[in-house]
């Protein structure tokens, strides 16, 4: 096809928007709100993963030991948590250091000590790197069975909690993205069926002087498409400034959150938006073509 | 150019429309299609334009045998014919100009000859200087005018026409048969479907009469006949 033709297409495709303009507009705010509902919901997700990953480098398990565990005792255990699964780095941390860091820790409070008389009250101990925040969980719980362990401790349960709440927001996103999509494409194969309509005549004309499907059929594929991604372009816009918002607010008043950075996070969710919304409208009007179009 | 052999039609709701009809039109001829209302002229016109297809027989059409054509030739076969209806069938929201172009772009024709060619056929139909007027702001008679340009400007080789008489006045039927002529006289094959007995009566052409789905008479230089 020509270069002229497709522009001319293209062409009629507008002219066609403009002249169902009240249908155009609600399926583009149709599509938009969906778009921006499951935008929203991608940055939610990508940002709890983004926290994770931050989390993840900050996450411990610390393995306190019996006192009575010394020596030999101390090296084979040593050995023993290196050897469970998932387990990346293992640090020993005795317990003179353990108290010069906690004097360190106290600083102008250090005289406190003082009140212990030259006793040491903290256990020597195991600080542990695991490969894989998931892994945290087991890998405690595995550590704290072993002989001599008196406690395990790690990090935070936030990571845990996280964990869970991705995990639903994966399943709930789905759901949503299912729901979303049927009602774009509902909504766009709608607008095209009616589009269809109003433009019967013109497409009985282009079959009686020899227009071929594909021919015919570019026009409304071209309007579905651009239903869709103006849609999501609005969404995308609106995604912009609602996000640089609430990473301006989140940055004021909850500064240790880890947020994704706007740029170029923002412009990425953006373009996915508007090629998810031109898919969905090629797809759209392709279902009404095949339904209501007998060329 | 067109042979039917034994074609037969019966729409699904039983309304037989073409009953064993053989017939063959040569290039060149200007042929009418008479019968009353309901005696399958219309369902004729389609089958010459592959709208509908022959349940029994043989359709060959332009040199192409309509049984060993694939469906996604249909289009391009269909480029060598040009239609003309009764009601017009222009597209309210463009010009004449855009109107008759609309043929052309299908074919992707060069804008150079776009602009020739529909300057040529608007001349032929006396409607140049309506180039930018408005389907509605036309006459009757006018926008079958713009309808015959745009049926002929991609030169067919075949004008097929259902009645293109049957919404206008003698003096505007006229006009329109006079254009025809024009058409035929550069060798193209012309078949008409028409009720309008003083044309047939006047124009001395091959004639054929149809009832119930069937040929009653086919004349070289007949006349409309009694039937009606
Ligand atoms: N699309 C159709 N579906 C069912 N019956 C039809 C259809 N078109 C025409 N017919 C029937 O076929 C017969 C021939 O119709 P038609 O070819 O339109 O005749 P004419 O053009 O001579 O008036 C009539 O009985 C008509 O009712
Ligand atoms: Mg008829």
């Amino acid at each position: 096809m020509k270069i002229r033709t497709s522009l001319y297409l293209m062409k009629e495709a507008f002219v066609s928007l403009k002249r169902n303009a009240l249908m155009s507009f609600a399926s583009i705010s149709t599509v938009a709100v969906s778009l921006l509902v499951l935008g929203a919901f991608g940055i939610l997700g990508l940002n709890m993963g983004y926290m994770v990953s931050a989390l993840e480098s900050k996450v411990e398990v610390t393995a306190y030991m019996q006192d009575s565990v010394e020596g030999d005792a101390l090296t084979q255990a040593e050995a023993d948590i290196r050897a469970v699964s998932g387990v990346s780095e293992v640090t020993f941390v005795t317990k003179t250091e353990a108290l010069s860091r906690f004097r360190e820790r106290l600083g102008d409070q250090a005289s406190m000590l003082e009140a212990l008389d030259d006793q040491n009250p903290l256990p020597n101990a195991f600080e542990i790197k695991v490969d894989n925040p998931e892994l945290v969980k087991p890998t405690a719980q595995a550590i704290e069975q072993m002989a001599g362990v008196e406690t395990v401790k790690y990090g935070s349960e936030i990571v845990d909690q996280l964990f869970q709440m991705t995990k639903i927001l994966r399943i709930l996103g789905l759901v949503l993205l299912g729901f979303l999509v049927f009602a774009t494409l509902f909504i766009i194969s709608n607008t095209i069926r009616l589009t269809v309509f109003a433009r019967r005549k013109e497409i009985g004309i282009m079959k009686y002087v020899g227009a071929t499907n594909a021919f015919i059929r570019l026009p409304f594929l071209m309007e579905g498409m651009i239903l869709g991604s103006v849609g999501g372009g609005v969404a995308a816009v609106a995604l912009y400034y609602a996000y640089s918002a609430l990473l301006y607010e989140v940055h004021q008043v909850l500064a240790f959150l880890y947020l994704v950075p706007l740029h170029p996070f923002i412009y990425i969710i953006g373009g996915a938006l508007v090629g998810i919304g031109m898919l969905i409208g090629a797809i759209g009007s392709a279902i009404s073509l095949s339904r209501y179009m007998d060329v | 150019m067109i042979t039917l052999s034994n074609v037969s039609k019966t729409y699904s709701t039983g309304a037989v429309a073409m009953d064993d009809i053989s017939l063959s039109i040569d290039k060149g001829e200007f042929v009418f299609i008479v019968g009353p209302s309901g005696a399958g002229k219309s369902t004729l016109m389609k089958m010459l334009l592959l709208e509908e297809s022959p349940d029994k027989g043989d359709l060959i059409v332009n040199g192409h045998d309509l049984r060993e054509l694939p469906k996604k030739k249909i289009p391009y076969l269909r480029r060598s014919m040009g239609v003309i209806f009764q009601d017009y069938r222009l597209l309210p929201d463009k010009t004449v100009y855009e109107n008759v172009a609309f043929a052309m772009r299908i074919v992707e024709a060069s804008r150079r000859e776009m602009k020739q060619n529909i300057e040529k056929v608007l001349g032929l139909v006396g409607l140049k200087h309506k180039a930018k007027s408005f389907p509605a702001q036309l006459s009757g008679g006018e926008q079958q005018r713009v309808a015959i340009a745009r049926a002929i400007v991609n030169n067919p080789v075949i004008v097929i026409a259902d009645e293109p008489t049957g919404n206008l006045d003698p003096e505007n039927s006229w006009e329109i048969m006079n254009i025809f002529e024009e058409i035929n006289k550069s060798g193209t094959t012309i078949v008409m479907a028409t009720h309008d007995k003083t044309i047939v009566d006047r124009m001395r052409r091959r004639v054929i009469a149809l009832e119930k789905g069937k040929i009653i008479r086919d004349e070289a230089k007949g006349g409309y006949g009694d039937e009606d």
